[in-house]
């Protein structure tokens, strides 16, 4: 809330005027300031004058000719246009030389023929309104040649403070004074709250129908008000709490909702049908015009103001037009009620309707407040309204709500604060937040109905520790046992360090998708990843879904590279996707598993000026994937498959311990042009849990120091059978010296005839002991040669 | 024999004249090879007398050692000569940049919460994840956050659906749901790190987004006290960002904390002078933290008048954007890799 200093310094004394100091006060509080304003005096050089003469300006109909008196013993002569003066008024002048708000310096001007020494000021003028209209007549007592910047509401400083929500009794003017008071140990000053009143029988009925929504009513009416602009000071200080001035009687209520926290609505009491007040829930079909003109239909559930016709007003949100305050008002009706916070949330949420007042009863207002807010209402309409205020006083209250105590253990305030606190600094502390505190272990102390917050002994140690200081508590550390990461958690790290080694940017995507992406992956209707989860309040309908795959997104990170003229975009992501079944550690979410997904696009390898990269494909997936799982110490197998979305030649699946963990290969061309990309995009997505999964500790092998004996062996294969065969059946048949085994050329032509094609491999045998002789090996190749020929009917091509 | 005193004092001159390695073999040749003095006196060594032999072979010996001796080392001049020739012609000019490897970056996100996670372990803390789809009981209940509170309204968090109905399902708003799943699942004391994306009804501007990254920290165990919060932030406060800031708690509100602070930190900056970073005061809040209200100890099951705790949480955008001057929180999600490689 903003709110002015010198409001503020009215009801408690502040011993600086340094704003960043008081600032700081605030903040040390638990107040914090979003900011200042110092608001200087908006004007220089006027003067408080007597309206000495008036004559009519000879040459023009709308001006007059005034003689002014400043004390100074001349009379002034000043050319004035407004007419809402006489002789005899006190009035503001601004003599040549003055500057006025907005800058404009005042001089002596010829106007129509007439020489005018000066103006007659507005409060517009003056910056101390919007009224243009006609210039200020002043109190009739305020002192004739005085400088007029003495009765006028600066300087001052605005302060805008952010109170948090548990501190509903905060949310005002005299709140705030109550912490500065605790603060530097002084009083508050309560503001007149007992009007003059007089005894006449109000003809006002108040009925409660809920009382659980309404706990309690006070009627106050006050009679003959005059409706006229409320003083300049009033009309500062809503300004500066950015509530705008209406006239005194609406000012009124807004300036002791803002002065004290309860908030008030001023009925005409002409208005209000038979004088009856009723306060019930909305019926079914019924409707308001509130203040700000809309039509609203209600709920059952809506709190309900009536009149003796129908509904008059929103409980504790706002006011209806009919019965509202108008230039013609003269009996008024104060209502100072107290509401459920939850019901105002309600209806304020389901209407979209936030004002000062519901935010203050949304959060829990004082219930012994709406007596003194009324009667300080009514005092200032009787002093600034020349209002009469009824004695005759509603107040309907059936269970009155008392101040409740806490027990506090002031050993608990040592065991959660860490620092020893004796029960007169408890007393000392607790007492200037005005709570009361008996006994001694424990202590019993009641707390006043303004604070809703305060029910338990871990509250009043937050008060403690907020008033003696957070920053005289020292700094500790406890001594806890001892932590780290889990293996898996490094496992995790470990996967990213390799997928960073192996050239890849580590990318963050949204969590969202469309529907539109997940058609653009061109999965089956029965996939289950077009079972996504939807959000129920999406921001958009593009991110109404959460991810199943990290691909979508992945792709559009890729296209967004692409897009910005990067030739080679290679990204991986590690994050949880969303199935619709449930978490097999907690059915009552869903599966939220982790996945590791990469995509690679455009050229691949070392660049620079004399070496030539390789464009991207299959190859590249797989190897990465081969790459990953070698460095992680595990056992993959890649096995030629046409998963959805993907090439159906360029692609298989991942199986790690004969479980398919995963797909990869090359994106069909179908779903790169879908996210806006051409050419080959090598992608793969795996679940990373078996990545993680704790296994025995790797075990040296010497390498021999024995030489080894190589060959070459070449096979004439069906096109579809996979070299991965090819080699398996070699590994199977070479028996313990076979140290490896590469592919190192793949042929097709005429001379191996039309779907056949060539692989040819070099094989590598080593002993751990001996030195191999080609005698010792032949037989091995014998062995390969129709092992291959049994499980891939690949025939030896000629030597 | 005179010769040989002839051919000895004129060698090592005629030996340096040899100009490349092609003159020094036709030298070679003549000096030492088949049809020179030395070769033609060893193979007239058994035409002499007996008696000279031995002489005039151990002559002939030195006289050929002392000549190879002189070969040799001219010849590994001009080889040295040789090869600094080529050398120069196999100059290139080096700033034309290498042949650049493809590296990749971890981001940004990755990076900051390892960091932070690594400062935590190094104090004692163990690291869990959970469920980012989560119960409302644990986004809010838990946590003392009643289904009255404006934060569980529509405009503030995002709800999914899934399951029963009645089983309301969120996205959830911050990491603090871990604080009550993990105190189910261990008994005391819980010192704990729960990094992990967390998710808010916002639309992306500068300093919000939809998605972004939590660090939450619990700490429950006997006798822990607001002053080893204080102490805990500060600690992590020098380690992440130098070791010469200071921290300060202001009193703040959280359902699940009391007290509840929020942790501010002296600008690594200006150090506390006033600057653009801190926007003029000197300080930058940084974390959220309290200590853990009764109400969610006793909700697990903790005894909490034996029991204490605290709590934190804290933003990985926030602190890289803190650290690194990085202006817009789409930075972090947008994947440019021009970005992506400044995250060194
Ligand atoms: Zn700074």
């Amino acid at each position: 809330m903003k709110l002015s200093l010198r409001w503020l310094k009215e009801y408690v004394d502040i011993p600086t005027d340094d704003p960043l100091e008081i600032e700081g006060v605030f903040a040390s509080l638990g107040h914090e300031v979003e900011g200042f304003e110092v608001l200087e005096v908006p004007f220089s050089k006027v003067t408080v004058g007597r309206v000495v003469e008036i004559e009519k300006h000879p040459n023009a109909d709308r001006l007059r000719f005034c003689r002014v008196d400043l004390g100074d013993g001349d009379l002034h002569e000043i050319v004035c246009g407004a007419w809402n003066f006489e002789t005899g008024d006190i009035v503001a002048v601004s003599v040549p030389g003055a500057v006025l708000a907005g800058g404009l310096e005042v001089g002596v001007r010829t106007i129509r023929g007439v020489t005018s020494h000066g103006m007659i000021c507005s409060a517009a003028e003056l910056g101390l309104g919007d009224d243009h209209s006609g210039i200020m007549v002043l109190d009739p007592d305020t002192p004739l040649g005085a400088d007029f910047a003495g009765f006028v509401p600066f300087p001052d400083v605005v302060y805008d403070v952010s109170i948090t929500p548990n501190r509903p009794d905060a949310m005002s003017v005299i709140g705030l004074a109550r912490e500065f008071a605790a603060y530097y140990r002084t009083e508050v000053r309560m503001p007149e709250s007992k009007p003059v009143t007089i005894d006449r029988p109000s003809p006002v009925e108040v009925t409660i129908e809920d009382t659980k929504g309404c706990p309690r009513y006070v009627g106050w009416q006050v009679d003959g008000v005059k409706i006229a602009p409320s003083p300049i000071w009033m009309q500062q200080r809503l300004r500066a709490s950015e509530v705008r001035p209406i006239n005194n009687v609406v000012d009124i209520t807004n300036y002791v909702l803002l002065e004290l926290g309860q908030p008030l609505h001023g009925f005409d009491l002409d208005e209000v049908a038979d004088h009856k007040i009723v306060v019930r829930r909305a019926r079914t079909g019924e409707t308001l015009k509130t203040l700000d003109g809309v039509d609203r239909e209600l709920d059952v559930l809506d709190l309900m103001i009536c009149d003796g016709r129908g509904i008059v007003a929103f409980a504790g949100i706002m006011g209806g037009e009919e019965s509202e305050v108008t230039d013609s008002t003269s009996r008024v009706l104060i209502e100072a009620a107290n509401f459920h916070p939850p019901s105002v949330m309600f209806s304020s949420k389901r209407h979209g309707l936030r004002t000062e007042a519901s935010a203050r009863f949304e959060r829990g207002v004082d219930p012994n407040l709406p007596a003194l807010a009324a009667g300080r209402a009514a005092h200032l309409m009787v002093e600034l309204a020349g209002g009469e205020a009824l004695a005759d006083v509603r107040d309907c209250y059936p269970s009155v709500i008392e101040p409740w105590t806490v027990d506090l253990d002031v050993g608990e305030v040592e065991r959660i604060l860490g620092v020893p606190f004796d029960r007169d600094a408890v007393v000392d502390l607790l007492s200037r937040f005005r709570m009361e505190v008996e006994g001694d272990s424990p202590l019993r102390v009641t707390v006043p109905t303004n604070r809703p917050d305060l029910t338990r002994p871990a509250d009043l140690i937050e008060e403690i520790a907020r008033l003696h200081g957070y920053d005289k508590f020292p700094e500790t550390l406890p001594s806890g046992p001892a932590g780290g990461l889990s293996t898996s958690q490094v496992r995790d790290r470990r996967v990213r360090e390799i997928m960073v080694g192996l050239g890849m940017h580590e990318a963050q995507t949204m969590t969202f998708l469309g529907r539109s992406e997940l058609d653009a992956l061109a999965l089956p209707d029965d996939d289950p990843r077009r079972a996504a989860i939807r959000v129920r309040n999406p921001l958009r309908e593009e991110e109404a879904y959460l991810r199943t795959t990290l691909l979508p997104n992945l792709l559009k990170a890729v296209q967004y590279n692409v897009s910005h003229g990067l030739s080679h975009v290679s990204l991986f992501e590690v994050g949880k996707v969303f199935l619709s079944a449930p978490d097999p550690d907690d059915p009552r979410v869903p599966d939220q598993p982790i996945h590791l997904a990469f995509i690679a696009v455009g050229d691949t390898g070392a660049r620079g000026l004399h070496s030539t990269p390789r464009a991207t494909d299959v190859y590249t997936s797989t190897g990465i994937v081969q790459a990953l799982f070698d460095r992680l110490g595990l056992q993959v197998r890649i096995r030629q498959a046409a998963p959805a979305g993907f090439h159906p030649g360029r692609a298989a699946e991942v199986l790690l311990a004969e479980e398919v963990i995963g797909t990869i290969g090359e994106l069909h061309p179908a779903v790169g042009r879908a996210f806006g990309i051409e050419g080959r995009v090598a992608a793969g997505e795996l679940m990373l849990a078996p990545l993680l999964a704790d296994d025995d500790w790797w075990q040296l092998e010497a390498p021999s120091t024995y030489p080894r004996v190589e060959f070459d062996l070449a096979f004439v294969l069906e096109e579809r059978t996979a070299a991965s065969a090819v080699v398996q059946a070699i590994q199977a048949a070479a028996g313990d010296w076979l140290e490896s085994v590469t592919v190192f050329d793949e042929f097709r032509g005429e001379s191996i005839g039309e779907g056949r094609k060539s692989l040819a491999l070099r094989l590598v045998f080593r002993a751990p002991d001996h030195t191999l002789t080609n005698e010792e090996v032949a037989p091995h190749r014998e062995t390969i040669i129709s092992a291959v020929a049994e499980v891939t009917g690949g025939q030896l091509r000629g030597v | 024999m005179e010769a040989f005193d002839q051919l000895l004092a004129q060698a090592p001159a005629r030996i340096d004249l040899a100009g490349d390695l092609d003159a020094l073999a036709t030298l070679e040749a003549e000096l030492v090879g088949k049809k020179s003095l030395i070769a033609e006196t060893r193979r007239g060594l058994g035409r002499l007398p007996a008696e000279e032999r031995p002489v005039v072979g151990a002559r002939v010996h030195e006289v050929l050692r002392s000549l190879q001796e002189l070969l040799d080392h001219r010849r590994s001049v001009l080889e040295r000569v040789a090869e600094d020739r080529l050398l120069e012609q196999d100059r290139v000019d080096v700033s034309l940049g290498g042949y650049e490897p493809s590296i990749g970056m971890h981001h940004i996100l990755t990076q900051t919460v390892d960091e932070v996670v690594d400062i935590f372990t190094g104090l004692g803390y163990r690291v869990a994840s959970g469920p980012e789809v989560e119960l409302a009981w644990y986004n809010f209940d838990a946590l003392n956050t009643p289904p009255t509170h404006p934060s569980r309204l529509e405009s503030d968090t995002l709800y999914v659906e899934y399951g029963d109905p009645s089983d309301e399902m969120l996205l959830r708003t911050h990491t603090s749901p871990m604080q009550a799943r993990y105190m189910e699942q261990n008994d005391p004391p819980v010192y704990v790190v729960v990094p992990g994306r967390t998710f808010r009804a916002d639309a992306l501007d500068p300093t919000h987004s939809p998605v972004f990254y939590q660090i939450e920290g619990l700490a429950v165990d006997e006798n822990i006290t607001f002053g080893d919060l204080k102490g805990t932030l500060a600690h992590f406060a020098r380690e992440f960002f130098g070791s010469e800031r200071k921290i300060r708690l202001m009193p703040h509100f959280f359902p699940f904390t009391e007290p509840s602070a929020e942790m501010h930190m002296s600008c690594y900056a200006c150090d506390g002078s006033g600057c653009r970073v801190c926007s003029g005061s000197g300080w930058i809040e940084l974390i959220g933290c309290g200590m853990v209200d009764p109400n969610v100890l006793d909700a697990v099951g903790y005894d909490s008048s034996k029991l204490s705790g605290f709590a934190f949480g804290m933003g990985a955008e926030r602190m890289a954007m803190v650290r690194h001057g990085i202006n817009h929180i789409k930075h972090f999600y947008e994947n440019d890799i021009r970005v992506l490689r400044q995250f060194t």
